[in-house]
């Protein structure tokens, strides 16, 4: 028992001591906690004393080198590869070297290894002569492995990393942030080395003009010449600013990159770019060459009116300088009084892709020129070109004044002409009227009566032709009064049948095919007489050497459709009397004036030129028209449009017998106002000789008394044309004073008596003057005989 | 380098680039002896490289003209040693060893004769415990101060057709809170850095058969 209890206490002694020992564990365990894997190596001594961590990471008993063992012991756990240089390490320490700084891999229980950095310094005694050895290891496999990844990823990327801690020469920089500069790697470079390879024009990776300033830390690019292959390379830097741990100041952590070949992609499209732009630049030069020299206007308007852009001819032809006008509105630079027309064009110019506009623009010295412009519209803008036509129109102008003033001239002597004409004709027509007359008198005188009627035929026969030509001449002036009846416009032709084949000679065939079927014509038969027989004269004219004439008559009617717009027939019936020769036709010019008066082609002396403008002027006062077909020397023909009668052909009235004795009055009384004397002593002779009473009078107020009197007044014969109260005005006093007298109007011209119908009232008459005292008588007569009430018509 | 036909494997320049570290540290205590003041210096590695690279590796980083202490040194490897600044950074490193009390007159005129002193130092620490280290001596003549540009620098140095390699150091200095930058340059013939490669082999060998 003894022995047990011996052994029992020598078990509780070792197991108290390994509680002991374990507790002692704990606590160094406990300690390191919070402690580094330090060590002190006393090189003296020989003996090394290490923390709880130290043995835990070099998998060595912690109470052991707590308590200190041979230096061996420092070694331990360390990886067969970098034991050497380990040794070789602690051995330069040991000898004299003052910083010990390695990392070393050391081997773990489970057979891999962990790396750690040990750094180190040798304590030194009063000598010099190091006496301890201390330091401790970090556990670095994590930096380490982010270190490769690191090194990796700039070598795979390009990209070198460097640091500066602010206030120092020197950065460190990676392996391959050497390689970027074609340096030989290293780890820390003098920057001023860098910054000497840097091209002078760019930024320096790191400024030191003032070495303890912070650095810009924006992105910076540069170019560097390769020491190694000369090369000019682009990089850029990239980085920031982070606190430096160690020395606590400011530590700038950068990279750097190769921007070369990105460099070069820019440049190159720069280039391109640049090629472009001098292509588009040349472009733009032909361009403002043109609208640089264009001597005409080129503007730009925006669609508010105002100019945008001008080009530098309206200096020279308005005379604002463009910046003057840019900016300003179109309305600001013409007329006053041409604003309104210019507002309006403008809108079109706005409303229309194109127009043409001619539009008066006011110089700068306030004279107009005229413009002529022609604009183009796209999307808000109008591009304009304008032509200064100014002169053009002043030369057009003078040209048209000058035509007129030789149309004037040639009128003039057309008119001398006529004039001339008329005055030897009239002269002729005296001639015998006055020669008959003067035979007449000196017969009476000698009682010779018995041969007298010859002379007074030939008298009468001249001024019948005299009265005849007047009529013409009014014909012409279109103040002609048209005694407008139904004509049977074949029978008519026939009449004139004869004197047609004396007129045209034996040279020229006559061919007169009148339509059986033919209406009657409405219109005047004496005009019509006439108008034929000047397009025969006309006709025969074209044919010198002779041809074919050909007169015929047909009926036609038009519709509203048939008629083209612009035409002055208006629907209805016409009968159309044609007059075609083969002769020598008109050109399209002659065709436009061959209605103008006084136009003529014949020879000066030959034609009055009013021939067809007489017929013209005929044929709208009958409510007809005139056409021409003519070709250069195939012939012409003329187709005069009357409005046709429907009605049965009127008995055609005898041709007056001279022979016929003048019907007689029974003693009615007749008021006579007219102021020509020798008119008015005529009349008054000859109704006195018929048995009428006969009052006279010079004026309407020589009249009214007679009018207002008492006396007996059958008839009222009155001058249209009176001094003071006219024969219309006279004549509505009488009747209004007497409802039952009944007038008779003498004209010569009647300007207001165009047309009969409109100017006289029932119970009224008219006679053209001149006229033949028979008839004259036979009117009277009519009109003393009428039934009182009846509407007196022709 | 690829146009090296030495090529020191990675633990031969960990080791190398060890020795550098406690020449430094040994030459850095010195300045702070000196300066009084807190000098750190350090060197982040090593390589081997021709005359002509390094003349071209100094020209890549240096525009300016530089200035050099020069030293021969002599034993079982030989060949010349040179301390390379920037000329601007020289006369920085002056300034801050002989600090800011002294006017700038006189800095310039003492510039040649400080910068000698302080590359003695850096060199003879530099070297000297390189030697220690592979239980050698080496014999250092008395500085010399050249200026020029790097092929001036490297080119001038034995003749054109002298085989000669380069063992080129990157060196930090940080003294009063001023970053100076220089290299160090040992010019040696090829029999002498088959010597070094040799000897570095033996160091290494020794640390590990210390340390097991």
């Amino acid at each position: 028992m003894g022995n047990d209890a011996d052994n029992l206490a020598a078990e509780l002694a070792r197991e108290r001591s390994e509680l002991e020992l374990a507790q002692r564990r704990l606590q160094l365990t406990l300690d390191a906690a919070g402690a580094a894997c330090g060590w002190e190596w006393d090189i003296a001594r020989k003996r090394l004393v290490a923390d709880a961590r130290f043995a835990a990471i070099t998998n060595q008993d912690a109470v052991a080198l707590a308590d200190g063992v041979s230096t061996d012991h420092f070694f331990i756990s360390i990886h067969p590869d970098d034991l050497k240089r380990v040794k070789v390490a602690v051995a330069g320490i040991l000898a004299g070297s003052e910083v010990f700084s390695k990392e070393y891999r050391l081997m773990r229980n489970d057979g891999g290894y962990r790396w750690v950095h040990a750094s180190g310094r040798a304590v030194l005694d009063e000598d010099d002569e190091p006496v301890k050895f201390v330091g401790m290891l970090v556990d670095i496999t994590e930096q380490k492995r982010a270190n490769e990844q690191l090194r990796i990823a700039q070598f795979a990327g390009g990209i070198g990393t460097f640091e500066h801690i602010v206030g120092y020469g020197t950065i460190s920089v990676s392996e391959q942030f050497c390689r970027l500069f074609g340096l030989h790697p290293t780890r820390i470079l003098p920057v001023r080395t860098l910054n000497d390879l840097i091209h002078p024009d760019d930024e320096r990776i790191i400024d030191l003009s003032d070495p303890d300033r912070i650095q810009n830390e924006r992105s910076i690019e540069f170019r560097v010449r390769r020491p190694n292959d000369g090369q000019e390379r682009w990089l850029a830097r990239r980085g920031e600013y982070v606190d430096d741990t160690e020395s606590s100041g400011r530590r700038y952590m950068g990279v750097i990159f190769d921007i070369t070949d990105a460099k070069q992609t820019q440049e190159s499209l720069r280039q391109a770019n640049q090629a472009l732009s001098e292509i588009a630049r040349e472009s733009m030069r032909e361009r403002n060459r043109v609208w640089t020299n264009s001597r005409d206007l080129l503007v730009v308007i925006g669609i508010d009116g105002v100019f945008r852009d001008v080009s530098p001819a309206w200096m020279e032809i308005l005379g604002h300088p463009p910046d003057e006008v840019v900016g300003r509105r179109v309305t600001d630079f013409v007329l006053a009084e041409d604003l309104d027309q210019v507002v309006l064009d403008l809108k079109r110019a706005v409303e229309n892709t194109h127009t043409d506009l001619e539009i008066r623009m006011a110089r700068k010295d306030g004279t107009p020129r005229i413009v002529s412009w022609m604009t183009s519209r796209e999307e808000d803008r109008i591009y304009a070109y304008g032509r200064d036509v100014t002169i053009e129109r002043q030369q057009q102008a003078v040209l048209e004044d000058t035509e007129a003033q030789l149309r004037q001239a040639q009128k003039m002597e057309a008119v001398g002409q006529l004039t001339g004409g008329i005055a030897h004709d009239f002269n002729n027509m005296l001639t015998g009227v006055i020669g008959a007359l003067s035979v007449i008198k000196r017969r009476i005188a000698a009682k010779r009566l018995d041969d007298l009627d010859k002379f007074i035929d030939a008298a009468s026969s001249s001024a019948a032709r005299a009265a005849a030509l007047t009529h013409r001449l009014l014909a012409f002036s279109r103040r002609q009064s048209l005694d407008r009846q139904a004509i049977d416009v074949n029978q008519l032709i026939v009449s004139m049948e004869d004197l047609f084949r004396r007129t045209l000679g034996e040279q020229v065939e006559l061919l007169i095919n009148p339509m059986s079927q033919a209406w009657k014509a409405y219109t005047d038969p004496n005009q019509l007489e006439s108008a034929i027989l000047n397009l025969v004269i006309n006709a025969r004219d074209a044919m010198p050497d002779g041809g074919k004439l050909t007169i015929e008559t047909a009926n036609v009617a038009f519709a509203e459709a048939d008629l083209a717009r612009g035409e002055t027939l208006q629907p209805g019936s016409y009968v159309v009397l044609a007059v075609s020769d083969t002769g020598i036709g008109m050109s399209q010019a002659i065709l436009e004036k061959a209605f103008d008066p006084f136009f003529t082609t014949k020879p000066i002396g030959q034609g009055t030129g009013l021939g067809l403008s007489m017929i013209y002027g005929f044929a709208q006062q009958s409510g007809g028209h005139v056409r021409i077909y003519s070709q250069v020397g195939r012939g012409t023909t003329i187709k005069l449009y009357l409005p046709g009668s429907l009605d049965e052909i009127a008995q055609q009235k005898p041709a007056v017998d001279l022979d016929v004795t003048p019907p007689r009055g029974e003693g009615e009384t007749v008021l006579i106002v007219e102021d020509d004397t020798s008119v008015r002593m005529l009349v008054v002779d000859v109704l006195k000789e018929l048995g009428y009473r006969v009052i006279e009078a010079i004026d309407g107020a020589e009249a009214l008394p007679v009018i207002e009197g008492k006396s007996r007044i059958d008839l009222l014969i009155s001058d249209v044309g009176l001094p003071g109260l006219n024969g219309r005005q006279l004549a509505e006093i009488a009747i209004t004073a007497r409802p039952t007298l009944k007038v008779l109007f003498i004209t010569g011209y009647a300007a207001t008596a165009a047309a009969r119908a409109d100017f006289l009232a029932p119970g009224m008459e008219m006679m053209t003057k001149p006229f033949a005292i028979d008839d004259l008588a036979q009117k009277v007569r009519e009109i003393l005989t009428a039934p009182q009430s009846a509407v007196v018509t022709e | 380098m690829t146009d090296s036909t030495i090529a020191l494997d990675e633990l031969e320049r960990d080791a190398l680039t060890e020795l550098v570290n406690i020449g430094v540290s040994r030459a850095a205590a010195s300045l702070r002896k000196m300066v009084n003041k807190q000098v750190i210096l350090s060197v982040p590695s090593v390589e081997i490289v021709t005359r002509k690279s390094a003349a071209s590796l100094i020209g890549q980083r240096e525009s300016e003209n530089l200035i050099a202490v020069q030293q021969q040194f002599e034993g079982p490897f030989s060949g010349r040693a040179l301390l390379i600044f920037p000329e601007s950074n020289g006369l920085s490193l002056v300034r801050a060893i002989v600090g800011d009390e002294m006017g700038e007159a006189d800095v310039v005129d003492m510039e040649e004769e400080a910068l000698a002193e302080t590359g003695n130092v850096i060199l003879n620490g530099c070297l000297g415990s390189m030697a220690n280290m592979l239980q050698q001596t080496l014999k250092m003549s008395l500085p010399n101060l050249r200026r020029g540009d790097s092929n001036f620098l490297f080119e001038a140095i034995g003749g054109p057709n002298e085989e000669s390699f380069v063992l080129f150091l990157y060196i930090n200095f940080s003294v009063r809170e001023r970053n100076i930058r220089g290299y160090i340059a040992m010019i040696m013939d090829l029999p002498s850095l088959e010597k070094l490669k040799q000897l570095i082999a033996d160091f290494i060998d020794r640390v590990m058969a210390e340390a097991d």
